[in-house]
């Protein structure tokens, strides 16, 4: 709960007044130097070796014969003439990037693998780490967790989350929506649209107030109203028209919410058949798609003034996942089918860049390490997603044992 | 330690509440308020509430006369629909003159839950809905699967028969239940296994914790099906759903889009010997086919267990955990003992104290009580049209009960596809549909009531007209706003209550901008219907 914009917002008179003259509640703020989240997620499992766990010369594990290992400071990737964006964003931008590598995603079921993938756990109570991190949040966020697309588990923190597709909610906030149903209404002038907001915000505190124990939903519902009254507030600051179609368009317009302390995190599905049974060739173009949308983000967050740090890249942690990654070796059809193993790519702020974590064999099996290192080792254990989910929390402020008691910190990620 | 005090014991653990725990029950009226809301989608009159405020102990006579409601079996398939996920925006393909689309996913999501309403309305075992040996059409669905059904002078819902001699077995043998839920190659038909558990019994192999060990690994790497067969960790999921899968064959057959082709084929019915060459069969019971696979899963445990656990957590918005074992265990016992009757079960619940309570005194159920529920989109449909005659369609469609809209999303509900859970935590996406639903609805009273040539009676604006101003007729404007509330939540103002009083400012302040009678009773309207009491219950 907001203190700062509750304490100035419960003078319900004075908020009358002010609405009257088109003033609206807009000084929430995001915590100072917070870190914000956006995550992408390959719905359908990514083959891991055509980007991020590169086995050429294993004759264990199928490599699209046209491509090469690259290694680039301490990163090593595939490369290929079907996907010159990875090389391209490497060379960019690798010394904010770590590799994930080896890590089991404990299910070969695209739903319980994405339940584990996002959570940590198989448990459906859990919110996934997006909105855990805006659930969370020292800031406060009218847009705590904005859904672009792809999977949104929010477990009992649904209160958090918003999601944005099919452009409703747009036509929700803008009130442009009263005028287009079949019995359409005229839309209120804002000043009038402020006066109603202010009498509803009141009695909605009155009845917070009148519940005592148990008041939870109560107190959601009037959270929720104050980040209502905000954003509608500055839809026009936010650029609110549009939030976009394409996966550059959603990422431009998440750091765009971030800037301006709206959302916390974000959750981009990265478009694309990704479950690659019958063809596994299809991921190195979508790959180039990916890392082409990632690489045009990264530009963006690095010229961007930040809320706190100087710049956006100082301020926002780019996480892109997929629920588990694809066999070794190239099934009859000349696809591949699911593999526990699983890599995963952490950018920018609090990470520690230019850094492989993890590894597999060369059967492409994860292997032990040391999770203060990332380096292999027997006496360690192999990464799961609860570790690099902890990683997350420590990122975002949050204390991991707090909730997830007893998982390792994937400290090597940490800067 | 003694035998007496070892059970005494062991009579506690699970439960995890104290005996001595004292409920906080909510007033008579909410009460009444969240079983019609619950029961019908909608708040009781305002004569009903008068009733019980003064005799509490005509809440039983309620349930019974709202159960024989209506609105009750519909309510039931909302809440199915949640264990079922049947209900999404998909056609699967199929197209049929003169019925929308919508209409079409409708129908088709609809199969199963009509076989609940029709299961409930007659008082049928609940055990029917895998023991059928017929289905429940409309005549779109009966065009759109070619059923053979048996006309009803009102043309809804009936009793139909498919017409390619499957074997008939409820739920488990309709075209809509594997449109929902198909299979392709290579999953031979688990997906499909795992949807009976997950909507029967509760159990979805997905969601259990399985790790894979490294003689696993090694073997899925080499050979995936002997992995399958053999290997301990895969066995502990494919030993039982494998020959479950292997019923479902004869729907093993899809078109050029890879939907399901909706013919039933019986040379198909072996095909599971291409596959994992497991035979059909239930929990290592062997079986000849699908009706003698539902009479074992009738007869499951976890069958009634999954029965009122989807009741239970759809009435209370809780999910079930170990600690609510003795409060399930009751309702579950009024359920087997009644022989599967959801009418029974629905009373059980919404009879027990907790309820219809809103707080405890042990912490630890107060916790897990929920004081205060949300209403789903198509409740917060049904109360709003109730209370004001308005719904919030576009082209002809509900935006609150249809997923293409996304709106239902946005308030917490399910599309039955990417989001198979409720979010009971109201949103700022719930708060902007509240809002401009309220809006639109209070527009819609506003121009009916004030209209000089209305011929039929107000909605809600009794008390005023046109030419009333706060300043002209306070009083009118003070009976106006408590009649409003009143009808809106159900819920009396008190009186010393302050808003008549500010919302004779917001009238006002509004008519000052707008210049508008309409736009200022609007707003007042809207104002009432954006009460938090409208939007939780």
């Amino acid at each position: 709960m907001s203190f700062s914009r509750r304490s100035l917002l419960s003078n319900a008179g004075a908020l009358a007044a002010l609405s009257a003259i088109g003033w609206n509640p807009k000084m929430a703020r995001a915590a100072a130097g917070e870190r914000k989240f956006i995550f992408f997620f390959a719905g359908g499992g990514w083959d891991t070796t055509t980007v991020f766990d590169p086995h050429h010369g294993s004759e264990r594990v199928d490599m699209d014969p046209e491509t090469l290992t690259e290694s680039l400071g301490n990163l090593s990737f595939t490369i290929g003439e079907d996907r010159p964006e990875v090389d391209r964003f490497f060379t960019r931008w690798g010394g904010h990037s770590a590799i994930v590598n080896g890590m089991d995603a404990k299910s070969v079921g695209h739903a319980s693998a994405t339940q584990f993938s996002l959570t940590g756990t198989s448990a459906s109570s859990y919110p996934d780490w997006p909105t855990l991190l805006a659930s969370r949040a020292a800031g406060d966020y009218p847009l705590p967790h904005l859904v672009f697309s792809g999977p949104n588990l929010a477990g009992t923190q649904g209160g958090a989350v918003v999601r944005a597709g099919g452009g409703t909610l747009l036509d929700l906030i803008d009130g442009s929506i009263v005028g287009t149903s079949d019995v359409p209404a005229p839309q209120l002038s804002t000043p009038s649209d402020s006066i109603v907001d202010a009498y509803v915000y009141e009695q909605t505190a009155k009845f917070l107030a009148s519940r005592g124990a148990g008041s939870e939903r109560a107190d959601a519902l009037l959270t929720n109203l104050e980040r209502g009254m905000e954003i509608e507030g500055r839809r026009f600051e936010a650029g609110l028209s549009d939030l976009g179609s394409s996966i550059l368009e959603q990422s431009i317009k998440a750091a765009e919410m971030m800037r301006l302390g709206l959302s916390r995190c974000a959750m981009i599905g990265i478009p694309g058949g990704w479950d690659c049974h019958g063809d596994v060739s299809v991921n190195a173009g979508q790959f180039d798609n990916f890392f082409d949308a990632l690489d045009q983000l990264m530009d963006h967050l690095s010229t961007t003034p930040g809320l706190a740090a100087p710049w956006l890249i100082d301020e926002v942690v780019v996480v892109a996942l997929s629920e588990f990654g694809r066999t070794p070796l190239v099934n009859g059809s000349g696809g591949k089918d699911h593999w526990p193993y699983n890599s995963a790519l952490v950018v920018g702020s609090g990470v520690r860049g230019n850094r492989m974590i993890g590894r597999t064999d060369d059967g492409l099996i994860g292997q032990t390490i040391d999770f203060s290192t990332g380096e292999a080792s027997d006496s360690g254990d192999i990464i799961g997603p609860e570790n690099l989910g902890a990683a997350l929390m420590q990122l975002g402020g949050i204390d991991p044992t707090s909730h997830l008691p007893g998982v390792q910190v994937l400290d090597a990620l940490l800067r | 330690m003694s035998t007496t005090a070892l059970l005494a014991l062991l009579a506690g653990c699970g439960t995890g509440s104290d005996p001595d725990a004292e409920m906080t029950l909510l007033s008579s009226r909410e009460q009444l308020i969240r079983l019609s809301v619950d029961l019908r989608g909608v708040h009781p009159s305002e004569t009903e509430l008068q009733y019980i405020e003064a005799n509490p102990d005509l809440y039983v006579d309620y349930v019974d006369r709202y159960m024989a409601d209506s609105r009750f079996t519909p309510r039931m398939r909302e809440i199915f629909n949640q264990r079922f996920l049947t209900r999404t925006d998909s056609t699967y393909g199929r197209m049929v003159d003169g019925a929308s689309g919508s209409e079409v996913a409708r129908a088709i999501g609809d199969e199963p839950l009509q076989l609940v309403s029709y299961i409930i309305d007659n008082d049928l075992p609940y055990s029917e809905i895998v023991l059928a040996d017929y289905t429940i059409a409309n005549p779109l669905l009966a065009e759109i699967w070619d059923l053979d059904r048996e006309e009803t002078e009102a043309g809804g819902w009936s009793i139909a028969y498919y017409t390619d001699s499957r074997p008939m077995a409820g739920i488990l043998t309709m075209n809509s239940t594997w449109s929902r839920y198909p299979s392709m190659d290579g999953n031979a038909n688990r997906h499909r296994a795992n949807a009976v558990s997950n909507m029967l019994l509760c159990d979805d192999y997905l969601s259990r914790p399985i790790v894979l060990d490294r003689a696993a690994v090694d073997q899925l790497t080499v050979d995936p099906e002997s992995a399958i067969s053999e290997n301990a960790s895969c066995q502990s999921c494919h030993s039982t759903l494998d020959p479950l899968s292997a019923h479902f064959f004869g729907f093993f057959s899809y078109d050029d889009d890879d939907d399901f082709t909706g013919v039933y084929r019986p040379e198909l019915e072996e095909g599971w010997r291409d596959y994992a060459n497991k035979a059909p069969g239930f929990y290592g019971v062997p079986t000849a086919n699908i009706p003698e696979m539902a009479e074992l899963l009738a007869e499951d445990t976890r069958f009634a267990d999954c029965a009122v656990q989807t009741v239970w957590e759809g009435l209370t918005q809780r999910t079930l955990v170990d600690e609510d074992w003795s409060e399930f265990q009751s309702h579950r016992e009024a359920f087997v003992d009644s022989d599967q009757s959801v009418r029974t079960l629905v009373r059980n619940i919404v009879l027990s104290e907790s309820y219809r309570a809103t707080g405890s005194s042990d912490p630890e159920l107060n916790e897990r009580l929920a004081s205060l529920k949300m209403v789903s989109p198509t409740q917060f449909s049904t109360i709003i049209e109730d209370i004001t005659g308005y719904t919030w369609s576009f082209s002809g469609v509900d935006g609150l009960t249809s997923n293409g809209s996304g709106l239902p999303v946005l308030l917490g509900g399910i599309d039955g596809d990417t989001v198979t859970n409720r979010s009971y935590d109201p949103s700022v996406g719930a708060v902007f549909i509240q809002e401009r639903l309220a809006q639109s609805a209070g527009y819609y009273v506003a121009t009916h009531d004030l209209a000089a040539s209305r011929g039929e009676d107000a909605i809600l604006l009794l008390y005023v007209t046109s030419e009333d101003t706060p300043d002209s007729n306070p009083e009118a404007f003070d009976a106006q706003v408590r009649h409003l509330y009143l009808t809106a939540t159900g819920i009396p103002l008190a009186e010393d209550a302050t808003e008549p009083a500010n919302l004779m400012v917001v009238w006002d302040q509004v008519y000052s901008i707008e210049g508008s009678v309409t736009a200022a009773w609007s707003s007042v309207i809207s104002a009432v219907l954006r009460d938090p009491r409208v939007l939780t219950y």
